[in-house]
């Protein structure tokens, strides 16, 4: 069996995940009450009306009187025609509310994932190329502290320190600078700069450990003895086999990280984007909000296990495509 | 994990003997176990779905109305009574003594639930009687529950098996960051355990607030009343506030303490139910194999698709905040990584000469599994923990963080946050807790690398060559 058939037999069970989750959240969020129902009815009685007309009344604005199968149909295809509901926090779609937010995580977010995959391998090839010595004990040291320093606690502190102390960097972040501009590059260092020490850490030490494996492996000692040069014998011999098990870590850590710490980061460093938005919403009990984010990195994590498994099947054919 | 014949060599063991004396009610009681669980989780539903406003029984003329704590309550008694009781009775004579101590121990804190929950009626402090004015809680009797399963299954075969352990220690020791990192982890935890029930959480003193810790100083501006020396305008730290004082002049070197209690707490439920659960349902995977193995490890896919973070936050919006909760859903999303582990090592294994050895010589599966695979798991699953327990404290310092945690708790990430607001000039208040929580981090990181060294010596050698 090829690659189309495992590709397309990965597309679907991708679509059986999504639909899962996204059934379990339907069913958490109908069981829950619906803050909107209560808010029209607690109004209603301030004004003197009936409560329970006032609820009917919004249940029907909002198709909550239809049958609950009716519903989930509904829910389910707007879902996947992108039709995600009205964001009562913005007045406006809740698509549209993802896509400006997604507008600023992109800005940072970018950058960071580009640095990140260049950088920790390289790091990690550089530890492994001289094991054992202080350069490889320094590496491993920055490593460490990057990955045990909580994200949003360093950059609470380089905060401190670079804005409100020596005033190098902007404090609050400006939402009007361009995109490509020195003002937006200063506002924008130190949240890409917490991140990738975070997100460096783990990658550097797997390609550092895969890579010294490789590092006295027969096949680099015969490029060695036919004078093949140092850093071709890295990026040829050395970094190709250390990519296929890195590349698994890679997408299923960055993820993870993905999620949680542009939250925090976004918030620390005031920066509007989809942290902070679906922050905001499940302060302001905005559901169709929430769960819009919801389904947003749903789809985010779906994707990138989709695509996680097909460049480990391409980058090393000895993968079978009939075992996942 | 010595028992009794495993002195004797394999000749000289009386096999008919034993195949005499091998407890036959075993899948009996496994039945007996699940039917009363699944009776159990029927009236439970029912008490749901049908019975929902009114009392569990009113349908039979009985007024009583079964709360939560009682369902959980009858769960841990019916667990204990099959799991425990009932085989330390059928095998009492060769129990080992790890079994044997983890009844006996959970049946008396069983029997201070009950007096606790029932005669006290959880209106006062549990230990009032003895004048220990202490309340005991749900999550902490969980917490006890999980730290007599550490002392029974983690310490007490170190102790059991002194050759192998002076050759992990010997190995270990060669690591000193990580020797390090064990005695600070050990101090946390220790002082985290112990601590909170001799020292009373601080008391808000307005008239206190920002004191600096110890051989700081604040300017007069911000303090009220300074506690130590005061000159041109700038307040002294003192050693009755270590570390100072928050925006309420609670003492934070007292809090910190408190929230050593809550990370040790999240640390030891979450990776009791991490790895109960990951260690089930792996090796079920891969022993059941065909159609269970399939779904199960599809769930497993599905499980490490779904954001936990955004699971949570969507959980806290609907049923509010809680440790309690925190901590069950961590544990019980967690255990994707262990089953996987563990499923691929009982393959991996089953393979193996020994095993072959032992199924031959009449073994039964729960045995196998038991003594010979999950022993053998234990390397890759302790390695697994030093990467989870971290990223639990981590959450829930982030959470507390955002001010979506528990508010009614001391954890170090709700000091980090109270401490926000006041960093100009304050910053002791955030630095404290934000310190502690990077060396936890840190040694974790380190005894992780250690560990790996330590317990696969394989790897290591993979390495150097």
């Amino acid at each position: 069996m090829g690659l189309g058939w495992y590709i397309t037999r990965r597309v679907a069970w991708t679509f059986v995940v999504t639909l899962i989750i996204v059934s379990v959240t339907f069913i958490l969020l109908s069981a829950a009450p619906n803050p909107e129902v209560a808010k029209a009815a607690t109004q209603a009685a301030l004004q003197g009306d009936n409560p329970a007309e006032a609820e009917e009344r919004i249940r029907m604005i909002r198709g909550l009187d239809k049958p609950f199968t009716e519903r989930y149909l509904e829910y389910v295809t707007g879902v996947y025609t992108l039709n995600w509901g009205w964001s009562t926090m913005n007045n406006e779609p809740v698509t549209k509310s993802v896509f400006e937010a997604l507008y600023y995580t992109a800005q940072y977010s970018i950058p960071w994932t580009l640095l990140t995959i260049t950088l920790g391998p390289i790091a990690g090839l550089y530890s492994a190329a001289s094991q054992y010595s202080w350069k490889d004990h320094v590496a491993t040291g920055i490593t460490f502290f990057g990955y045990a320093i909580p994200n949003f606690f360093f950059g609470i502190v380089l905060l401190l320190i670079f804005g409100v102390q020596l005033g190098w960097v902007p404090v609050l972040y400006n939402t009007d600078v361009p995109v490509f501009s020195l003002a937006n590059a200063k506002q924008l260092f130190l949240p890409i700069f917490v991140l990738v020490t975070g997100s460096i850490g783990g990658i550097m030490r797997v390609s550092r450990n895969e890579s010294s494996e490789y590092m006295n492996a027969d096949f680099v000692k015969t490029a060695k003895a036919k004078g093949v040069s140092r850093y071709r014998i890295y990026a040829r011999h050395v970094l190709r086999p250390t990519m296929v098990p890195l590349s698994t870590t890679m997408v299923g850590q960055l993820l993870a990280l993905f999620v949680g710490s542009s939250l925090l980061v976004e918030i620390v460093f005031g920066i509007p984007g989809i942290g902070r938005l679906s922050y905001a919403a499940i302060i302001a009990q905005d559901t169709s909000v929430v769960l819009g984010f919801t389904l947003f990195f749903t789809f985010l994590a779906t994707i990138s296990n989709l695509l996680q498994d097909i460049v480990y099947t391409v980058l090393d054919p000895r993968i079978s495509f009939d075992d996942r | 994990m010595a028992t009794k014949n495993t002195s004797e060599r394999f000749d000289t063991v009386d096999w008919d003997e034993i195949a005499a004396n091998a407890p036959d009610g075993n899948g009996t009681s496994t039945r007996a176990y699940l039917a009363a669980l699944g009776l159990l989780a029927v009236l439970f539903v029912y008490d749901l779905v049908v019975a929902s406003g009114e009392a569990t029984f009113a349908a039979v003329g009985v007024s009583y109305d079964v709360p939560l704590f009682h369902w959980v309550l009858a769960f841990s008694l019916l667990s204990f009574a099959f799991l425990g009781l009932l085989p330390l009775v059928r095998n009492r004579g060769h129990a080992s003594a790890n079994f044997a101590g983890i009844v006996v121990a959970t049946g008396a804190m069983l029997a201070v639930i009950i007096y606790d929950g029932i005669y006290l009626a959880n209106a006062v402090p549990t230990f009032s009687a003895i004048g220990w004015n202490y309340d005991v809680t749900g999550l902490d009797y969980l917490f006890g529950f999980s730290l007599l399963v550490f002392a029974f299954y983690a310490a007490l075969p170190l102790y059991q098996n002194p050759r192998m352990t002076s050759y992990y220690w010997s190995e270990f020791r060669k690591n000193r960051p990580a020797m390090v990192s064990l005695v600070f982890l050990a101090f946390i935890f220790g002082v985290g355990i112990v601590g909170p029930l001799f020292i009373n959480y601080p008391e808000a003193e307005f008239f206190r607030k920002y004191q600096p810790p110890v051989f700081a100083t604040v300017s007069m501006n911000f303090v009220l009343e300074c506690v130590g020396q005061q000159a041109n305008g700038v307040c002294h730290g003192t050693w009755d506030y270590p570390l100072g004082t928050t925006n309420q002049g609670r003492d934070i070197l007292t809090m910190i303490i408190y929230g050593m209690q809550i990370s040790a707490k999240i640390a030891f439920v979450t990776t009791l139910i991490a790895i109960g659960v990951g260690t089930a349902v792996g090796t079920i995977s891969a022993y059941a194999g065909g159609l269970v193995d399939e779904v199960l490890m599809r769930y497993v896919d599905i499980m490490q698709s779904f954001p936990t973070l955004i699971l949570y936050l969507l959980i806290l919006y609907i049923f509010g905040a809680d440790l309690t909760l925190f901590i069950l859903l961590l544990g019980f999303f967690s255990w994707s990584g262990t089953a996987r582990y563990v499923r691929s090592n009982a393959l991996a294994k089953s393979q193996e000469e020994y095993i072959k050895a032992v199924q031959l010589s009449g073994a039964s599966l729960y045995r196998i599994i038991r003594r010979h695979i999950i022993p053998n798991t234990a390397s890759s699953i302790v390695t697994d923990l030093t990467l989870l327990i971290p990223a639990f404290l981590l959450a829930e310092a982030q959470l507390a963080f955002l001010g979506l945690g528990d508010s009614e708790i001391a954890s170090w990430g709700v000091l980090i946050s109270v401490g926000r607001n006041d960093l100009s000039f304050a910053p002791w208040i955030t630095l404290a807790p934000g310190i502690v929580l990077f060396f936890t981090i840190l040694a974790f990181a380190f005894i992780g690398d250690a560990a790996l060294d330590a317990l696969d010596p394989e790897a290591q050698a993979e390495a150097e060559s």
